[in-house]
């Protein structure tokens, strides 16, 4: 479904991806595991857009869609639910997931965004006593919550998630994981970025490992987390940390 | 005193004519600042398009003046537009700092055009009704009737359109968090667009009620003080400009009143007024009377 090859990004003369290759299979769920700095959320932003690349492709069935513009990127079916949720903080949970589906006006399409939004307030029913509330005023949970609903409400193929565990309590991670399970039955597509290794191994087929702006791993999900060096680095068991293992 | 408080009717009375331009002017300031974080220094000199239009329009070209009015103000838009596609945009992968400094060589390319399309001092602009209304300790002329009627539908308008539209709403997305609302599908720089549209627009009104005079000069006033108005109402809150307006207009002539008839100082300065008011806000409460509200983070 999406296919990167060779992908180099700057961040000034900082290079921030190194020729990253990657393959996302239509209907699977791909996570990407790596440290904290190791350029996940730089490689989410080059794909919706946020950033530009240098150098290599990033094609979208069949499109090289690498500089579009960001607007034009969701047009075409892929949604980013960024890292820190980024909810439109002084607007009403309900505006929030309208601007969602920002792309789809126009009468005939009005029925659609209705059900779509139901379909989201059973995804999440805590949003649904909460639509008259400014956003700001949620809980990171909730945010998180109204953060993918949003990006729902544009009807992806591929939902780009950036994190989507951060700051969160435990069970209310376990919520949203297995609401992305859910999304994946229906047949959605997702690129799941993380550093909780363990939970993100748990619910995808396929991983990447990332570090310095490179892949440096690349595996079936059940493979990796059973590989030596996964458990060592990522998955906190054994001794050895990551900065033994850069020297 | 006694004759302090005898005058304080027409003082509120001037102060309301005038707070109801620079309302006009702040809200542009704001609506352009929230959509691309610019602050657009040539805002004044939209209002001195929309007196010199108004001018030309029903003077030179002797088209009746509701007409003349509804051409002057989409020119004005238009030209704001322009200003967008042609300096704006361009800069986009610029610096805010950049792109502000690219406003001041708009505001200074578009004051010299004026003054050689316009070079008097002054023009008469027609009221769009002559003469004025005695009321018991007040005097107001007729055109204030029509500023403070347009400023109240003006104010109204944007509300629906912030608040009620899709590309208003769009709008108010970007200036909550600009990633985000690309994100979501919303094309920034087409906002941005829009943006100078409607703050053209808004400028331009101002400076075609601002009546009876117009000239290549009063951008910067009206400027000076629509910005000052905007600080004060808190900068990024659109409807703060309102509160914002109000307030200097009102102190701009309570103060010196106060000042000349108790005091028995002259009333030359009052042109600074709005500045000591401009640092007063910036040093003790620099996000102004109400806040930043539209543009606050989590
Ligand atoms: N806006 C930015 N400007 C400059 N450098 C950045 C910017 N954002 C991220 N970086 C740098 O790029 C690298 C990758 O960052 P990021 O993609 O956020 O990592 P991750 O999401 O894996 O934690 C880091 O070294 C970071 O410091
Ligand atoms: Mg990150």
């Amino acid at each position: 479904m999406l296919e990167i090859k060779n992908l180099s990004a700057f961040y000034g003369n900082v290079e921030a991806l190194r020729a990253v290759d990657l393959w996302i299979r239509a209907g699977q769920i791909t996570t990407i595991i790596g440290a904290n700095g190791a350029g996940k959320s730089t490689l989410l932003r080059a794909i919706s857009g946020l950033i530009p690349t240098r150098y290599g492709e990033i094609r979208y069935v069949g499109t090289n869609i690498a500089n579009m513009e960001p607007h034009r990127i969701v047009r075409m079916g892929i949604s980013h639910v960024p890292e820190g949720r980024q909810v439109f903080s002084t607007m009403t949970v309900e505006e929030n997931l309208m601007l969602g589906a920002y792309l789809r006006s126009g009468r005939r399409k009005r029925k659609e965004v209705a059900e779509d939004l139901e379909f989201v307030l059973d995804l999440f029913p805590p949003l649904r006593t909460r639509l008259r509330q400014l956003a700001g005023t949620l809980s990171g949970g909730e945010q998180q919550m109204l953060a993918v609903g949003r990006a729902l409400m544009s009807r992806p193929r591929l939902l780009l998630l950036d994190e989507p565990s951060m700051g969160l309590a435990p069970l209310v991670i376990k919520d949203i994981f297995n609401c992305l399970k859910r999304l994946h039955e229906q047949g959605l597509t997702i690129l799941l970025v993380e550093q909780d290794a363990q939970i993100a191994l748990s619910v995808s087929h396929y991983a990447y490992v990332m570090r310095a702006g490179k892949i440096r791993m690349e595996g079936e999900a059940e493979e990796l987390l059973r590989s030596e060096e996964i458990r060592h680095i990522y998955l906190g068991e054994g001794g050895i940390s990551e900065d033994e293992l850069m020297r | 005193m006694l004759d302090f408080w005898r005058n304080c009717p027409q003082y509120l009375a001037n102060g309301l004519a005038n707070g109801c331009l620079y309302i006009l002017v702040a809200m542009g300031f704001n609506i352009i600042y929230n959509s691309t974080g610019i602050i657009n220094f040539a805002q004044g000199e939209f209002s001195m398009f929309g007196g010199l239009f108004a001018y030309a329009l029903t003077v030179s070209a002797g088209l009746p003046i509701p007409l003349a009015a509804i051409l002057a103000v989409l020119s004005v838009a238009l030209l704001g537009g322009l200003m967008e596609r042609l300096i704006i945009n361009p800069l986009r992968r610029s610096s805010v700092i950049t792109a502000i400094i690219a406003t001041i060589g708009a505001s200074i390319f578009f004051k010299s055009l004026g003054r050689v399309i316009w070079p008097l001092e002054a023009y008469k602009v027609p009221e769009f009704t002559p003469g004025n209304i005695s009321l018991p300790g007040v005097t107001v002329s007729r055109q204030f009737l029509w500023v403070f009627a347009l400023t109240v539908a003006s104010v109204s308008l944007v509300y629906v359109f912030f608040n009620r539209t899709r590309a208003g709403k769009a709008m108010r997305a970007c200036s909550v968090n600009r990633q985000a609302a690309s994100l979501v599908g919303i094309d920034v720089f087409r906002m941005s667009l829009y943006s100078f549209l409607l703050a053209a627009a808004l400028g331009g009104a101002a400076g075609l009620i601002s009546a009876p005079y117009a000239s290549y000069g009063m951008g910067l006033e009206l400027g000076v003080k629509g910005f000052t108005a905007a600080v004060v109402g808190g900068l990024g809150n659109v409807f703060g400009a309102v509160v914002g307006g109000l307030v200097l207009g009102v102190l701009e002539e309570l103060i010196p009143g106060f000042l000349h008839i108790v005091l028995g100082i002259s009333t030359g300065y009052k042109g600074a007024v709005a500045a000591v008011i401009l640092i007063a806000v910036l040093l003790f409460r620099p996000q102004g009377i109400l806040g930043k509200g539209m543009v606050e983070k989590v």
